[in-house]
């Protein structure tokens, strides 16, 4: 695959591709865009599946990247929510296999993803404080371990 | 009527607990719905607290069996940050080293499918074999399980000549021991009526569900991480990727037996062909900013690892997706239509590891009277229903 496959693809909806090395494509874009870049890379030639869903902190943001897989290149596909109020329109009904990944972020970053119609818990246990997003930094084992009730 | 009944956390098929809601009407399931979480141990959390390498050995202890496929995956994304060039033998000593853990792996599911089926002798037969590998990987490593051989920038162990012929001695025995099970699979009556038709998962479900590995190779998809993007010395080696189009446990089985043939060919390509050379290269405790992706084909389907370095000794955030998780609602999907009795042999389908003693409750949803059955009921149950059935 080649970055101005992808470009021709996706046409002015991503913001920034980035080739990291060969097979590795970042691509940035709006997160109104998200539904229509998925669609359009699922239309791709060689795209087999998704493999997971990442998110992470970069400063007030939270990152969600999609990592779609083709035979011949893995392209991430990155949005950024507010931290504040984090919420993702979900995929699930473009790609039912998202669904358990949207679940995980869910439970450990907080973000909600709109449309998808079970964000029940998937990891956290039952009881689980609101608010506590395990993997957010804010959220030290510290702060975690007092929020629990627990001592070190 | 229909009934509810959970199933697990604890229960006899899968090695991790996990919880399975089951709506059945009769002995069919119509619904399942899947709980996870009962052995996260947040080790994503706990990355961001320790150095590059201490990690290595945190990835070996993501999971008893595939651990292998972990490390691997791990170093591969640190050295792809470091912008390391692994030397040429310790590629190979990897993929060796990989394809001997999945040949462990599959020998363990066999056998543990087996039991699930209710045929003991197969169960010990298969287990028997898989020692003959687990010595193997020992005489190399030092260790039968987390080989501690994977490192930053290459590996800790080589193989050395006398090692080579011993490998290639239990390699014949394996081989041969393979063919022996491909006969009793294919042939013996009363793993066919256990198997065939039972867990259909389809072409198009598998793809929908993203399925990986030997779960979306038995439904005929040939996605495979070793063809698709060649890490260590893959790119070098001729293999075939297996696949079967019969989409049942059966089919999962015939995979699983093939591979073991395939990866007996990698192994002794690259034994044949391993150049000479030093095994690893020195690697800085810093890693630069970036982000890496990197993949591997585990035993059980494909692994992701994630690596965000903000530049100091210790990772931004490490993104860890096992193919347990990527198999999972493939698995709910196989599930809805089977028959309670069919329920440990498919979800072994999927590759469980530890079958302990666990339990499961039935609970009538009219009166809400709840009986509890433990792992062995449910066993029991199973194999007295099938022998009724069919007399086997």
């Amino acid at each position: 695959m080649r970055r101005s496959e992808i470009r021709r693809q996706l046409r002015i909806r991503a913001k920034q591709i980035v080739v990291q090395r060969d097979r590795r494509f970042f691509v940035n874009i709006e997160k109104k865009d998200l539904k229509r870049v998925i669609r359009r890379l699922m239309r791709m030639k060689n795209y087999t599946h998704l493999s997971t869903i990442t998110a992470l902190e970069t400063g007030s943001q939270i990152e969600v990247i999609y990592h779609m897989a083709f035979t011949d290149a893995l392209v991430s596909v990155k949005v950024q929510t507010s931290k504040d109020e984090p919420i993702v329109p979900s995929i699930v009904d473009l790609i039912p296999g998202a669904a358990l990944y949207e679940r995980e972020i869910h439970d450990l970053f907080g973000v909600k993803f709109e449309g998808n119609p079970d964000l029940s818990p998937l990891l956290l246990p039952d009881g689980w404080p609101e608010g506590v997003h395990p993997l957010r930094k804010w959220w030290s084992p510290d702060r975690i371990l007092s929020k629990l009730g627990g001592r070190r | 009527m229909t009934f509810e009944i959970p199933f697990g956390p604890q229960h006899p098929a899968l090695e991790e607990p996990i919880n399975f809601m089951f709506e059945i009407e009769g002995e069919r399931v119509v619904n399942v719905k899947p709980r996870l979480g009962y052995v996260h141990r947040g080790i994503e959390k706990i990355a961001e607290s320790r150095n590059y390498q201490q990690l290595v050995y945190l990835s070996e202890r993501i999971c008893g069996i595939c651990s292998f496929a972990h490390t691997l995956c791990y170093s591969q994304a640190v050295e792809e940050l470091l912008g390391l060039e692994v030397p040429e033998r310790a590629k190979f000593i990897r993929t060796i080293l990989a394809e001997m853990e999945r040949i462990q792996n599959h020998y363990l599911w066999l056998g543990l499918t087996a039991k699930e089926m209710g045929f003991e002798t197969l169960f010990m037969y298969a287990w028997r074999d898989r020692e003959t590998i687990i010595e193997m990987l020992d005489m190399i490593s030092g260790k039968r399980v987390n080989y501690g051989v994977n490192t930053i920038g290459g590996v800790r162990r080589d193989i050395t000549e006398s090692m080579t012929e011993r490998i290639e001695k239990s390699l014949d025995h394996l081989e041969a021991r393979a063919e022996y099970y491909t006969k009793v699979c294919t042939k013996d009556p009363s793993i066919l009526k256990r198997t065939v038709g039972v867990g259909i998962l389809r072409p198009r479900e598998a793809r929908a569900l993203c399925a990986v590995g030997p779960t979306a190779r038995a439904s005929g998809i040939a996605r495979d991480v070793r063809a698709d993007e060649p890490y260590a010395a893959y790119g070098e080696i001729p293999f075939k990727v297996v696949t079967y189009r019969g989409c049942d446990v059966a089919s999962r089985m015939y995979v699983r037996i093939d591979e073991i043939k395939e990866s007996i060919k990698i192994i002794r390509y690259a034994l044949k062909n391993m150049p000479e050379g030093p095994v690893r290269v020195k690697a800085s405790l810093k890693v630069p900013e970036g982000e890496a992706i990197s993949r591997v084909e585990a035993p059980r389907g494909e692994n992701l690892h994630f690596l965000k370095s903000n530049g100091s000794v210790k990772p931004e955030r490490w993104k860890i997706r096992a193919p347990t998780l990527a198999n999972l609602l493939s698995l709910c999907r196989m599930l809805i239509g089977v028959n309670l009795a069919d329920i440990p042999v498919v979800i072994a389908g999927i590759d469980p590891c530890i079958a302990c003693a666990e339990r499961i409750a039935l609970i009538d949803v009219k009166t809400r009277k709840r009986e509890v059955w433990s792992g062995k009921d449910l066993w029991r149950y199973a194999n007295e229903w099938y022998r009724k059935k069919y007399g086997l």
